[in-house]
């Protein structure tokens, strides 16, 4: 049995810019003799690992790469180089209507996604009426998703995300539309979660919450990891270096 | 690839449930529905070209009576095969929310697809015989036999080709437009509306030279075997039909290995 739920070494992944998808733009940008993409480092040379039974925090400014890192973790984009090992199972939550089909309906996403997470149907029929009662949507469960609040979606997401038996769960500040009551609840939940052994991986913007339920954080920049340590300390030094920067502005204003 | 498939039944099953009972909402109406297209089509061809262009005088010359029933039985694969195509397209590209959220083995889409479409094309395809039978048109059995083959030929190749354009629509918008823009004209290089008679025993020194490239495309030879059931004489020669199975099987490797290559960048581009 190893320790360690998630091992990242040294993961690099670029995007390129593509400014025209069709292929009437590419001839158009050959004959101009145009690049035709902007390459971009999303991920730079990130390492860490997450021990089984940990609750770790990943922070960093809007488009520092971390739902580009829990993509990456998720198997839907592949890293340039760099080598990954997840040992469980991953559910991973990546922003806002993960993994909802829009057409289906509530019922429907929920019996999809434990089929893409490879429940099978006794277990399906078993979850399925846990996922309706945690989400709260009993009354809309029949309803497509594309009628769906946000709030709405980030509900279905986030229950059916921590009833697929996973091992891991990535959580991408999906509570970030959830009301008041319902993010209370999450956040219950995922301590429960955490003390009942699963790993959890959190991205989020509101810091506060991540106190109680992390362990430790990463900070990430610009691609490339900043620190990694116990979490008060990183929260305090992240919220700091803005405070920095926000004063050196100031004196330059002033 | 198929112990992938295997591991996630469960899934695929749920997903053709799923595109099917779209499509069979009100389950009767629902199936002469998807039957409105090619029998929209039989009527205006046997307009055209029976009581226009008299096609179907030359055509009794080769033995083919009801010229709407021979129509209508290439028709109905035709449209099996035109459906797969323009719905291969989108099979990944309409998906997009669920391939940017979570991963599962993409294959999944095209293959779905594909079968949802099967269970369409086999009613519509029993309807063919029933009319056969109705206005008493000789059923050869020992073709009828060969059925499932066909068939099977017919799924491979499009499940190659809808590898190939539903990853590529991905990565090139415009793939679904030049490929709806290709099937128009792909179907009057089949004989459909025209016996095959036309092809090879024509007077044309043009055609005669051509006649074998006429018949490297799968789809005439594949529409000719459903013929074959209904018409004698009707079927491609042999050798082209050997010949299209190669074809249909080096169409199958392209699009996977296309597939394959092309995936890992899907879930950031799409
Ligand atoms: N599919 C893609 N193609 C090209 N560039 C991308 C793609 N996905 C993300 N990027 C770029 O990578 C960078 C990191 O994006 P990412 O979504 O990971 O940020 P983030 O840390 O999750 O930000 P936020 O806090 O706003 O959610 C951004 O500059 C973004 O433009
Ligand atoms: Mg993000």
């Amino acid at each position: 049995m190893t320790m360690e739920a998630i091992v990242v070494n040294n993961l690099t992944k670029h995007f390129r810019k593509a400014y025209d998808k069709t292929l009437k733009g590419y001839f158009i940008s050959l004959i101009k003799r145009e690049k035709r993409y902007k390459e971009f480092t999303a991920l730079n040379d990130v390492s860490f690992s997450i021990k089984k039974g940990e609750s770790f925090a990943i922070i960093g400014k809007n488009g520092a790469g971390k739902s580009t890192l829990f993509k990456t973790l998720s198997g839907i984009i592949y890293p340039d180089s760099g080598d990954i090992q997840i040992n469980g199972k991953v559910a991973p939550l990546i922003e806002l209507g993960a993994g909802l089909s829009r057409d289906l309906t509530g019922a429907e996403n929920i019996r999809l996604n434990c089929a893409i997470f490879g429940l099978d149907k006794e277990r399906i029929e078993e979850v399925y009426p846990k996922i309706v009662e945690f989400s709260e949507l009993e009354e809309f469960i029949h309803t497509p998703v594309k009628f769906y609040s946000s709030g709405m979606k980030a509900r279905l997401g986030f229950s059916i995300a921590i009833h697929i038996d996973a091992d891991i769960i990535l959580i991408d500040e999906v509570l970030a539309v959830g009301d008041k009551d319902f993010k209370k609840k999450c956040y219950a939940k995922m301590e429960e979660l955490r003390d009942s052994g699963k790993t959890l991986v959190i991205v989020s913007h509101s810091l506060k919450p991540l106190r109680k339920i992390c362990d430790r954080a990463l900070i990430l920049e610009r691609g490339k990891v900043v620190e990694i340590g116990e979490i008060n300390e990183m929260i305090d030094k992240y919220q700091d270096e803005k405070k920095e920067k926000k004063a050196k502005k100031n004196k330059k204003g002033a | 690839m198929f112990a992938d498939i295997m591991k996630y039944k469960e899934l695929l099953y749920f997903l053709v449930h799923k595109e099917v009972r779209i499509r069979y909402r009100n389950s009767f109406f629902g199936f002469f529905w998807t039957l409105l297209e090619p029998l929209g089509l039989m009527v205006i061809y046997t307009i055209v070209f029976s009581l226009i262009l008299n096609v179907d005088d030359s055509a009794k010359g080769q033995n083919i009576d009801h010229y709407f029933l021979y129509v209508l039985s290439g028709l109905i694969p035709w449209t099996f095969f035109n459906n797969s195509m323009k719905k291969g397209t989108k099979a990944l590209s309409g998906s997009s929310s669920l391939i940017k959220k979570v991963y599962f083995p993409r294959e999944i889409f095209p293959v779905t697809m594909l079968l949802s479409n099967l269970v369409n094309f086999i009613p519509a395809f029993a309807l063919v015989i029933a009319v056969a039978l109705i206005v008493g048109q000789p059923i050869y059995w020992d073709q009828l036999a060969l059925l499932p083959a066909f068939i099977l030929l017919q799924s491979v190749f499009i499940l190659g080709l809808a590898f190939l354009v539903s990853v590529l629509n991905v990565f090139y918008r415009d793939v679904e437009f030049i490929t709806n823009l290709l099937l128009r004209g792909w179907m009057y290089l089949c004989p459909i509306i025209y016996p095959i008679s036309f092809v090879t025993e024509s007077n044309n020194a043009m055609i005669q030279q051509f006649e074998w490239l006429y018949f490297l495309n799968p789809m005439a030879v594949i529409i000719s075997l459903y013929h074959g059931i209904l018409y004698q004489g009707q079927t491609a020669p042999l050798e082209y039909v050997g010949y299209s199975i190669g074809i249909t099987l080096l169409v199958f490797i392209i699009g996977w290995v296309v597939f394959k290559r092309l995936n890992r960048r899907v879930g950031e581009v799409i």
